[in-house]
């Protein structure tokens, strides 16, 4: 199944945008206006939401000329392109969306055609499977390792070559005794949240 | 910058196809993916985390509402999207360097693409086919497809020790923990922010 | 490819000219005329690429301009703008993509740098002291006649220990390996210089464009380069760089952690030494002789430069993020090395400064008034880069190399030597399970050579130079 790559999924959505002369500014200026301002980090809906490896949204105003003797041709509508990298498939991560974030869903695509709101998840979920565009092939650098996954391996990596440069000529005992220490900490330590500062200095 | 964020880099591109030819492309998607060495150049860059290409059909833009007029078009389009670390022109000199074959492969069936080779032409077909992000995000800002690969055999390395380190006298510790500092000592790199872009 | 016309090229750029002695002068143009008429009389006195066949002259002359010295003299306005946008710059705004930051950031830098009136870099190496006194004497005559201001001079020459004069530098370490040999400029390859054939093991020499505007680089297309061609072609752009070090630190360092390295013999004080670089200090690579150093590879231009890190991925013999290792990967990213080819460049430099010998108990910890004296001593590296693209090859290796760590999969780790540290940063010394060759992480790492001042410059031709001075120049 294209859109999946081991345990990863990989999905494609084209949303096509409200094509409303009236508004002013348009319905693309205003979804642009608000993703601009909105927070890529901690604050990002999909560090709210879970299982987001990494995601994008870019307003595609139009197809491209590439020149003569190519043909000019232009779309009718702008569609919002949402890219996402994800863990899991259309059905849980949409609904994982609508409950965790419904307002940034509704600020973001009420600019959208036929989008029914982020309260009724189901209808959510089919409005998404419209837009929905196959993969065609998608490549994952790491294939099976899910986001909680990877961001406990961050941590664990930086706590691990902490441990390992603090501990450089102990005798073997004492060793023994820290290192069965550190690995009781290091496994009690909560998944750290998505985008947050791992320290270089091993666990505080 | 938006499309860029941490150690990432998000770019976008779509380019025309005349429709007979998008089969063409369906054909060589099917073979890389079945064909797992062909993928093996891919993997070894070690520089993109995830990366797909979607081809739209020209009449299966979605349309959702009658009130929304159709599209007519006449070619398809193929969109592509990755994910890199890096910056802009490492990612197209690597890929003009080593993956030319494979890269011609894939867009040659676009319209005007004048071959990765020589890059120079090649920066300028993308740049001009090239569409930018306006939201990016990613979970692990500050590590890269290889610093993630790092993590993952350094946990790896971390079970295989833990695992034993409770039943063993502190000479065959001692012993399991060379092991394990040998199999982390290369995948131990500091996490941090990307250089500065240029 | 055309043969080369050495006539037209400056020697600098083909060759380094092995002499012991250099002064690098410093000039600001306070109007095109009078620059123009100095770079008309300094013409004749140009060293070219030329052989020489009748033994080394007493002193070369050689002259390169930075942005603003090409617009202070007056070149047509869209010649000036075809540039490329890091040589307009200049080093000194490219400072945060370089990682010249903190100790290194342009407001530490001495205050030649600092101002940026540097117009042009005239270069007087010689073979003695006297030779360079004699000929500086002339130039700066030359100079001072025409109205052009001399603002700095800059001396710097070969370190002389234990009576020789040798090619080391200020930390001990012999420098001058592994120069990249390209097409048509050099007169013998050196295995392991150039790029790597298919078979992995051949080295053949790289395309001429990697150094010299106006010919095909590696990637099949002549380089991007100012207009006209005829301005350019046959010129190559330089960086300059002065790096003082910090020997007090470098010495003070090396013995701390020699001691947890191993005995505190000094088996394991050069060894570690040659870890942090890849050679050891007699310049022997460690890749090829891990063990101990061997000066019969160091002799042999065969041998001193011909290695790869295939055998080595996991770094037990020369560390993935040794100096050597991090700015001339060979095969260490696989591809049979293509991934390399066009961020290689071309180095030249001596060092500045006097040289303190080692203590008579080199392993004897030193005080902190004794580091102290001896980083605030006033000496280093002057270091040189040639390349037909700064952005793409020094600013790359820079950036990508040295003050990063991603490509070799070390993640923010930085060029132990190089690299501008911060808190928390490490540098990892990966071994196997011989007492001889343990792992090693350092931390707590210093700042071992500090940045201080420097720009970018263009070279230009015989041709080019006479065509500035008569004011020749057409953009198109």
């Amino acid at each position: 199944m294209s859109n999946q790559n081991g345990s990863v999924f990989g999905l494609t959505f084209l949303c096509p945008i409200l094509n409303d002369a009236a508004a002013s500014p348009s319905h693309d200026l205003q979804i642009r206006d608000y993703l601009s301002t909105l927070d890529t980090r901690a604050g990002s809906p999909f560090a709210i939401a879970p299982g987001t490896h990494l995601a994008r949204l870019a307003v595609m105003d139009d197809v491209i000329f590439v020149g003569s003797p190519a043909i000019e041709e232009h779309l009718q509508s702008k569609y919002l392109v949402f890219e996402t990298n994800c863990d899991s498939d259309v059905d849980p991560y949409i609904r994982g969306l609508a409950s965790a974030v419904p307002e940034h869903l509704d600020a973001v695509w009420q600019h959208c055609t036929g989008y029914p709101g982020a309260a009724d998840a189901t209808k959510l979920v089919a409005y998404m499977k419209a837009c929905q565009i196959p993969t065609s092939f998608f490549f994952a650098a790491v294939n099976n390792k899910s986001v909680t996954q990877t961001l406990t391996a961050l941590q664990t990596q930086q706590a691990v070559a902490h441990f390992i440069a603090s501990h450089q000529g102990m005798e073997p005992a004492q060793l023994q005794r820290e290192f069965l220490s550190f690995v009781q900490t290091l496994r009690a330590l909560p998944c750290p949240a998505p985008c947050s500062i791992i320290p270089t200095g091993g666990p505080r | 910058m938006s499309n860029i964020n941490g150690k990432l880099y998000a770019m976008n591109a779509i380019t025309p196809m005349k429709p007979w030819k998008t089969r063409i492309l369906r054909l060589i998607f099917f073979l890389l993916w079945h064909i797992k060495s062909k993928q093996a150049d891919l993997i070894h860059l070690s520089f993109i985390q995830f990366a797909r290409w979607v081809i739209i059909p020209r009449n299966r833009f979605p349309s959702l509402s009658s009130g929304q007029k159709q599209e007519t078009l006449k070619y398809d389009y193929l969109l592509f999207f990755s994910n890199f670390n890096g910056t802009w022109n490492q990612y197209i000199d690597a890929f003009s360097d080593v993956l030319s074959d494979g890269l011609n492969l894939i867009w040659r069936w676009s319209e005007k693409f004048p071959g990765s080779v020589p890059v120079t032409g090649f920066k300028e077909y993308i740049a001009r086919v090239q569409f930018d992000t306006d939201y990016y995000y990613t979970s692990y800002p500050q590590a890269t497809a290889n610093d993630t690969k790092a993590a993952h055999i350094v946990v790896a390395a971390l079970d295989t020790l833990a695992a034993q380190a409770a039943t063993q006298t502190p000479e065959q510790f001692h012993a399991a923990y060379l092991q394990f500092v040998l199999a982390a000592q290369a995948n131990l790199g500091t996490l941090g922010d990307a250089p500065a872009v240029f | 490819m055309s043969k080369l016309n050495a006539t037209d090229i400056q020697g600098f750029v083909l060759r380094g000219y092995n002499m012991p002695c250099a002064r690098f002068c410093f000039l600001h143009f306070p109007d095109a005329k009078s620059a123009r008429h100095l770079l008309g009389q300094l013409l004749p006195a140009v060293t070219t690429g030329q052989l020489w066949e009748g033994g080394k002259p007493q002193s070369t002359v050689n002259i390169a301009f930075t942005f603003k010295g090409l617009a202070a003299l007056e070149l047509p306005i869209a010649t000036l703008i075809s540039f490329p946008v890091e040589f307009q710059q200049g080093m000194k705004a490219r400072a945060n993509i370089l990682g010249d930051t903190g100790k290194n950031a342009p407001e530490h830098w001495d205050e030649l740098w600092r101002e940026g009136h540097v117009h042009a870099w005239l270069a007087i190496h010689a073979l003695t002291p006297a030779a360079l006194d004699a000929r500086h004497a002339e130039l700066s005559a030359l100079v001072t006649s025409t109205g052009v201001r001399l603002l700095d001079a800059q001396d710097a020459g070969s370190l002389v220990i234990d009576g020789q004069l040798t090619t080391k530098e200020h930390f001990g370490y012999t420098d001058g390996f592994g120069n990249p040999d390209y097409l048509g400029v050099c007169r013998s390859t050196q295995p392991g210089q150039g790029k790597l054939l298919p078979d992995g093991k051949t080295w053949a020499p790289l395309a001429t464009g990697e150094l010299l505007l106006g010919y095909a680089d590696e990637a099949g297309e002549l380089p991007v380069a100012p207009v006209p061609h005829i301005l350019a072609a046959n010129g190559t752009f330089m960086v300059y760089r002065k790096l003082h070090e910090n020997v007090g630190t470098y010495r003070n360092f090396l013995n701390t952690w020699a001691a947890r390295y191993g005995s505190s013999s000094d088996d394991a004080k050069e060894k570690l030494a040659s870890k942090f670089i890849g050679r050891w200090r007699d310049g022997t690579p460690i890749e090829s002789s891990p063990d101990a150093p061997d000066q019969a590879i160091v002799k042999d231009p065969n041998l001193n430069t011909d290695f790869t890190y295939g055998a080595d991925a996991s770094g037990s013999r020369c560390p993935i993020g040794a100096h050597v290792r991090r700015v001339h990967p060979r095969d260490a990213f696989g591809f049979n090395g293509k991934l390399v080819n066009r961020r290689r460049i071309t180095r030249r430099g001596l060092p500045y400064g006097p040289y303190t010998p080692e203590p008579p108990d080199p392993n004897a910890p030193l005080t902190q008034s004794e580091i102290a004296t001896l980083d605030s001593t006033d000496r280093g590296v002057v270091f040189m880069v040639l390349n037909a693209c700064l952005s793409r090859q020094f600013e790359f290796v820079q950036q990508q190399w040295i003050s990063y760590g991603n490509d070799a999969h070390l993640g923010n780790e930085k060029d132990l030597l190089l690299g501008t540290h911060k808190e928390g940063e490490r540098f990892s010394i990966q071994g196997d399970a011989t007492a001889a060759n343990p792992p090693l992480f350092c931390t707590a790492l210093p700042n071992f050579v500090e940045l201080r001042g420097g720009d970018y410059f263009f070279l230009p031709s015989i041709t080019a130079l006479a065509m500035i001075a008569r004011e020749l120049v057409d953009p198109r």
